[in-house]
């Protein structure tokens, strides 16, 4: 048992290994537990785990709790709710911490009613002044900054996606590993799944992309998304999206970067047509280089951009691509 | 079958920078020349409910609840005219949304939900004000009732319930037994667009409000954060070089060139 005060980070996994994001909700736990002055621990929930406890030894915990259980094969909310307040119960965490991903957004909640605990969803900063912490959060699309502190413990928040820059990785693997037993049964879930549709995307993924080729309403129509895959393959970039051409069809709604799409923050990111909403910047501002096209000389986006041509895209993006064609090959 | 579907009012989330003034002596924000619409993710949640309605004709009834200290009938004549049969607006002084959290707005709902028999209850995915995403799962915890998250497809077997949950990879078929909690995720699509006859008729349809003691209430429920401050972000501009050529195409070519040059690729 420990006696020092303990800051949960919840290790979402992706095939056998830790999520991606990880390390960015490591680093957010890293600076509550200094403010706090409590110590670092990660949670890693699943079938087996031993190939993430083994990552995330990596990054300087002092405790890794583990729950493996058949049912917490791949995510199901309730079971993962219970294995996680049994995990806080024997942690007792001061703050829990989790990535906002699709997992995070429907597990948070869960947790925060089940144990009774207030929730920052979407947090971009963490502050410790006078022995009081603050998270904070983008609302009204961005356009204001709101700062919580918590009223009771333990208080749960999740963490958007690059906000935070990754933990690094320590030579020494540390950490006491502490095995949690739950029991879990199938008469305890209201809940079922009966099947999971896996879409293999033929592209390169969005999420990890260091090359990002994007296109907004103003490509106007589904087909002129073939001029950007072109672009895009010669890149070798993904595809990406504002919101209206996800709404109207024009190309996969998981192509969508945004506050409601998916936050990337790639090398290149090229935004062909988009016209630089606080939606649309909120998922792609903090990418190393920006690169707009848009006809509209006043166009939002130009002001977040490094590279911009005012122009057509239809004819701007074929001249463009014969030539990366040219210097690239 | 009777769905209700949980629409909260907000000042346009597509409005400018500007419109959103902070005051720093009430701590709200208080939007300035934007109007109230109804949160967009909510009217995903309302377009789920007449897809089921569409499939079950006979029988289904769907309500709107919303609450807050001043709804608009103007807005809320969209969801109406979308489909709806009527509207409950939880409607009082002590209900400003800039003051509740999602814990005191889940215990306020459910306290109005509570009052009626119901087969499902759909929310949207976060209100495009504070963006919690977190009173639907409050519902059902609150209620207890299953609940299944970011769904963007559902159909209705008798009694039992089969959603369609967006996976970061793919989707998931779950199944569960009404009544039940589903959030919409925005993947179900735009809200439908209604028709001269439909736009008139909605103003015959009713709206009924209540106000806190009608829900049993007299003050909302405890807060569980305490929001110390509001700020507006600093905006981080970069200096954009533009290209140019005599034609669309040799700007096309130069951005190329000087990609390459600048090691970008
Ligand atoms: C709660 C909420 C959440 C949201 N979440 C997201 C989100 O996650 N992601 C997101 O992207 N949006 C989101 N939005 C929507 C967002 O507010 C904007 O409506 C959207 O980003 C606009 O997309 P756009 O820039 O493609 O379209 P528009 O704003 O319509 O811009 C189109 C641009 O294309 C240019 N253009 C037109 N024709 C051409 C041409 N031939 N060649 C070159 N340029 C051309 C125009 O000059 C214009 O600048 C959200 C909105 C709300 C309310
Ligand atoms: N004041 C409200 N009135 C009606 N529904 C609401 C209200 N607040 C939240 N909701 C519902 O709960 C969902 C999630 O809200 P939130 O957790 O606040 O982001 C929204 O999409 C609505 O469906």
């Amino acid at each position: 048992m420990h006696t020092d005060k303990q800051v949960l980070v919840f290790i979402e996994m992706e095939a056998d290994r830790i999520h991606p994001l990880a390390p960015e909700s490591l680093e957010a736990g890293r600076q509550v537990a200094q403010g706090l002055h409590a110590e670092l621990a990660a949670v890693i929930m699943g079938g087996a785990v031993s190939d993430a406890v083994r990552d995330v030894r990596h990054y300087g915990v002092e405790r890794v709790y583990i729950v493996e259980h058949p049912l917490l094969e791949t995510y199901h909310g309730e079971y993962f709710c219970q294995a996680l307040s049994a995990a806080c119960l024997t942690a007792t965490p001061s703050v829990i911490l989790m990535a906002n991903t699709l997992t995070g957004l429907d597990l948070a909640p869960r947790l925060a009613w089940n144990l009774d605990a207030g929730l920052v969803t979407d947090c971009v900063a963490i502050e410790a002044s006078d022995g009081e912490i603050t998270f904070t959060k983008p609302i009204y699309s961005g356009n204001v900054m709101a700062v919580y502190a918590p009223v009771t413990m333990p208080m749960l928040i999740t963490l958007r996606p690059r906000a935070f820059t990754p933990l690094s990785l320590s030579d020494a693997p540390q950490g006491e590993i502490v095995p949690v037993a739950v029991n879990l049964d199938q008469a305890s879930v209201k809940t079922t799944v009966v099947e999971r549709i896996l879409e293999h995307g033929d592209g390169i993924r969005l999420e990890t992309a260091e090359r990002i080729v994007a296109g907004g309403r103003g490509i106007g129509k589904a087909e002129g998304f073939s001029l950007l895959k072109t672009m895009a393959e010669t890149l070798g970039a993904a595809i990406g999206a504002s919101r209206p051409p996800c709404d109207l069809g024009w190309v996969s709604a998981k192509a969508q970067v945004g506050q409601t799409g998916e936050i990337v923050a790639p090398g290149l990111y090229i935004a062909v047509g988009i016209s630089g909403s606080t939606q649309h910047l909120a998922g792609m501002a903090g990418s190393k280089t920006i690169v707009a096209i848009n006809k509209d000389p006043q166009a939002n986006i130009f002001k977040v951009a490094d590279y911009g041509v005012v122009g057509n895209y239809e004819d701007v993006i074929p001249v463009f691509t014969e030539t990366l064609v040219e210097i690239l090959t | 079958m009777h769905i209700i579907v949980c629409m909260k009012q907000v000042p346009d989330p597509e409005g400018p920078r500007e419109a959103f003034e902070i005051n720093q002596t009430s701590g709200l924000v208080e939007p300035r020349g934007i109007p109230p619409v109804l949160s967009l993710f909510d009217e995903n949640a309302l377009e789920m409910a007449l897809r089921i309605k569409d499939v079950h004709p006979a029988g289904a009834m769907i309500s709107v609840l919303s609450m807050g200290k001043r709804i608009s009938n103007a807005v809320m004549l969209k969801a109406l005219a979308a489909g709806a049969d009527e509207i409950v607006k939880v409607e009082d002084e002590a209900l400003d949304a800039g003051r509740l959290d999602s814990f005191a707005t889940a215990h306020l709902l459910a306290a109005a939900i509570r009052k009626t028999p119901f087969d499902l209850i759909i929310t949207g995915r976060q209100a495009a004000d504070f963006n919690d995403g977190q009173v639907g799962i409050g519902l059902a915890h609150i209620l207890d009732l299953p609940v299944i998250t970011v769904a963007h497809a559902v159909t209705v077997q008798g009694r039992e319930l089969r959603a369609e949950r967006v996976l970061a990879h793919g989707y998931e078929v779950m199944c569960t037994p009404m009544p039940a909690v589903i959030m919409a995720s925005n993947e179900v699509g735009e809200l439908r667009y209604p028709s001269m006859i439909q736009r008139r008729e909605a103003k015959q349809k009713p709206v009924h409000t209540w106000r806190l003691a009608d829900i049993g209430l007299v003050t909302p429920p405890a807060r569980r954060l305490a929001r110390r401050r509001l700020f507006a972000p600093e905006l981080r501009e970069r200096r954009c070089r533009i290209f140019s050529g005599s034609i669309p195409a040799d700007a096309g070519r130069n951005l190329a060139l000087q990609l390459k040059e600048d090691r970008v690729i």
